[in-house]
């Protein structure tokens, strides 16, 4: 069970950031009108407000990459918690800045899964 | 009380309690918490609490720069995103860190710590 755990929520960072930094605005399949996402300090609510905050965050292209990853069991009806560490590159930027991020992922009735809470936070030197 | 206040409340409650009484954590968790510390994953509260009293360092403060939280469903549970610094005893520079709490709602109206995922954020 542990070890399924660690596997989805590595699986999903994986999935989430590639969409993330290739098209971004399929992330909207991955959220639902009750998602929330705390970004730098904001709170959007919705699937549709959430995905214009993210396609319109200043920069055209960008990759992440994944240092950590842990997940637990949220104990929601098969909930998980995800908490990912990392560095994001920007186009045209020098130094990568690195972040934090927190996903609790609600299974669907498809057998997948989506954001019901995402919060992003850079971590600033 | 408004949640933004009941996550900062109970955050500097948390470090306060860390940074000065570290077994009293123990009222902090229960059988079925979980811990994650730098990957290493412990379950319950006693376990938990052996960890964090195990550490190696006496003294440390806990500094907090960010505190994000959102409702994480119908049981009346409370994500809790926190950003800061530990400052450990003897040491020249502080340690960066990450850390998640879910905080679930007891009956005498508190809230224990359900799931912990603690990260240091290195350079």
């Amino acid at each position: 069970m542990e070890k399924n755990i660690e596997m989805v929520g590595r699986a999903f960072a994986d999935h989430y950031y590639n969409l993330f930094d290739n098209d971004r605005p399929s992330l909207s399949l991955l959220y639902q009108p009750t998602s929330m996402l705390t970004f730098e300090g904001q709170k959007i609510q919705g699937a549709d407000d959430i995905t214009a905050k993210l396609i319109q965050l200043p920069f055209e292209q960008c990759h992440h990459v994944i240092s950590t990853v842990d997940s637990q069991p949220s104990s929601f009806a098969g909930g998980i918690l995800v908490f990912v560490s990392g560095s994001l590159q920007l186009q045209g930027q020098d130094h990568p800045l690195r972040f934090s991020q927190m996903f609790h992922l609600i299974p669907t009735v498809e057998g997948r899964f989506f954001v019901l809470n995402d919060i992003f936070r850079l971590n600033y030197c | 009380m408004d949640p933004d206040q009941v996550a900062k409340a109970f955050v500097e409650h948390y470090y306060s309690t860390f940074d000065t009484n570290r077994s009293g954590l123990a009222n902090l968790y229960q059988d079925g918490s979980m811990l994650t510390f730098e990957g290493q994953k412990i379950q319950g509260s006693q376990n938990i609490v052996a960890k964090l009293t195990g550490l190696p360092f006496q003294q440390c403060h806990h500094n907090i720069s960010t505190v994000d939280c959102q409702p994480s469903g119908p049981a009346g549970g409370m994500l809790v995103f926190v950003s800061g610094v530990l400052q450990l005893a003897g040491e020249q520079h502080p340690l960066k860190f990450s850390q998640l709490f879910h905080l679930m709602p007891t009956p005498q109206g508190s809230f224990y710590v359900l799931n912990d995922i603690f990260r240091l954020n290195y350079a």
